[in-house]
């Protein structure tokens, strides 16, 4: 019996801006044609760690100049941080958000980050330790894990809240979702909300590969096998790739984006967070049910309603085969169409769960399910209905699914809805 | 003052700091310039690290942002005339 945390369960806040900077491309269109199609942005590349030998790994980057972003502070940027500042500025002006034009005391900023600025501080190790140079006095300022938080505010001059969440994988789908709970809760009116990582260097790569759940590439493979390196939910999964990625939204309470004219692009209807409480890596099928289950509680939603799940979907063995028992359970054996679309973008870690929802809601605004890239045949003891090779026509879709499940056992779960 | 340090600095400010090149004068302060006590402190070791140089302590509080580009361009000056020819102890 899911428990409704406040008399505002059920409101849907509205969301009228979203905006990415991704592997699969940093406008919406090019981020659909990606998506729909299958598109994989998965490469190969080589860690450079002196003097220790190890194979390539897959990697989704972003085609993204950072440069080309200024911060309001002046403190050099991480890249994970420009990309927060290029996707919140698009969802800003795709929700013609006005920075003049309503009560900053009332916007929030609500932004996840799984490594924060792992880049920078990667390269500042090697600037003290290989090249023998200074930290910069803006070091800390530039890969502290709240970095784009702080410069959010200040490009948008936020008073009302700045949150940064650090939960893993889990990091943005939590951000959104609480920034939902502080609208709903009547706190703040406006929240420019989402996730950023970039962390696609030697150090960070390594580390992952050696947790073992990265998928394995030839030193020599073909691009085409790398590209499909990653099949979730597959006989033959074997991991995942590691992507880059940012991605914003702007959410607001019904009446605020009702009294300025704002377009509604898909209403946020429902969120849920809990934790496994089991192990740091393992995930637990019963805790991720009962996330979905309050997620669609907090929506005021039967599971029967949902016509789209874009699942977490690792690709690694334990994890999608945890999640493949979950959804049968909630939702019943092949009764939700599934897709993971880490298979083209890769594992976003801090921006997986914003940029998930997008794709949620994209299939929302298109009417089509995107697929499941790569996953020839599915694993024959998941008893789910995955949407393989193709795009699938959805014709009146009316609420999607999107989760995210972190190291750490925490589960969030957000739900959203035609407007 | 030599002309070649003050070109230097001049670039260091437009190509880091997205100064306006036509802003950068001898005499304009680097609060004028629109460096807080936080950039000033990057820009002082951007040039210190142009010239593999360290102007001391006690010559240069970072957080005096009336300092103008001209007194930091002397200082780089005094700063590169007193250092040790380069390398010559390891040699």
């Amino acid at each position: 019996m899911p428990l409704l945390p406040s008399a505002r369960a059920g409101t849907p806040v509205a969301v009228t801006g979203a905006g990415v900077v991704s592997p699969l491309g940093n406008t919406l269109a090019a981020f659909d044609a990606a998506l729909f199609a299958g598109r994989s942005a998965v490469r190969a590349q080589s860690l450079d760690l002196p003097g220790i030998d190890l194979p390539p790994v897959p990697v989704a980057p972003a085609e993204f100049d950072s440069a080309a972003e200024l911060a309001p502070s002046r403190v050099p940027l991480d890249r994970a941080t420009a990309m927060a500042l290029a996707a919140a500025r698009s969802a800003a002006a795709a929700a013609e958000l006005v920075p003049d034009g309503f009560d900053r005391d009332r916007l929030g900023i609500f932004w996840g980050s799984g490594m924060g600025g792992a880049a920078t501080f990667e390269a500042t190790c090697r600037t003290v330790y290989a090249d023998r140079r200074r930290m910069r006095p803006t070091s800390v300022l530039t890969t502290m894990p709240n970095a784009p938080v702080a410069e959010l505010a200040l490009v948008f001059g936020a008073r009302g809240a700045a949150l940064g969440y650090a939960c893993a994988c889990a990091s943005s789908a939590v951000a959104i979702g609480e920034a939902m709970r502080a609208i709903r809760a009547g706190w703040i009116d406006v929240a420019i909300v989402g996730g950023s990582e970039s962390m696609l260097t030697p150090g960070v790569l390594a580390s992952w590969q050696a947790m073992r759940v990265l998928a394995p590439i030839a030193a020599a493979g073909d691009a085409a096998a790398v590209a499909a390196s990653c099949r979730p939910f597959a006989v033959d999964r074997a991991g995942f790739a590691l992507g880059e990625a940012a991605a914003a939204f702007v959410l607001e309470s019904p009446e605020h984006a009702s009294s300025r004219g704002a377009t509604l692009q898909f209403a946020l209807a429902g969120y849920a967070t809990n934790c496994d409480g089991v192990h740091i890596t393992n995930p637990d099928s019963a805790g991720q049910a009962r996330a979905m289950r309050a997620a669609l509680g907090d929506a005021g939603l039967d599971p029967g309603t949902i016509g789209y799940l874009n699942a977490h979907g690792t690709a690694t063995l334990p994890g999608d085969a945890a999640e493949a028992e979950s959804i049968a359970a909630v939702f019943g054996a092949r009764a939700v169409p599934v897709s993971s679309t880490k298979a083209i973008h890769g594992h976003l870690l801090g921006a997986g769960g914003a940029v998930e929802l997008l794709a949620a809601a994209r299939a929302l605004a298109g009417e089509r399910l995107p697929p499941t890239a790569h996953t020839g045949a599915l694993d024959p003891s998941f008893a789910i209905d995955l949407v393989t090779d193709t795009a699938r026509p959805a014709p009146g879709l009316r609420h999607v699914m999107s989760s995210s499940f972190a190291f750490g056992g925490t589960n969030a779960v957000l739900v959203a809805s035609r407007a | 003052m030599t002309s070649s340090t003050f070109a230097a600095l001049s670039s260091v400010l437009v190509e880091q700091f997205h100064v306006d090149a036509g802003a950068a004068r001898p005499e304009a302060t680097l609060d004028q310039l629109g460096l807080d006590s936080l950039a000033l402190m990057e820009f002082v070791f951007a040039v210190e690290d142009r010239f593999n140089v360290r102007i001391p302590e006690d010559r240069l509080d970072p957080r005096q942002a009336g300092v103008t580009l001209a007194h930091l361009a002397r200082l780089l000056d005094e700063a590169v005339a007193a250092k040790p020819p380069r390398d010559a102890a390891a040699a």
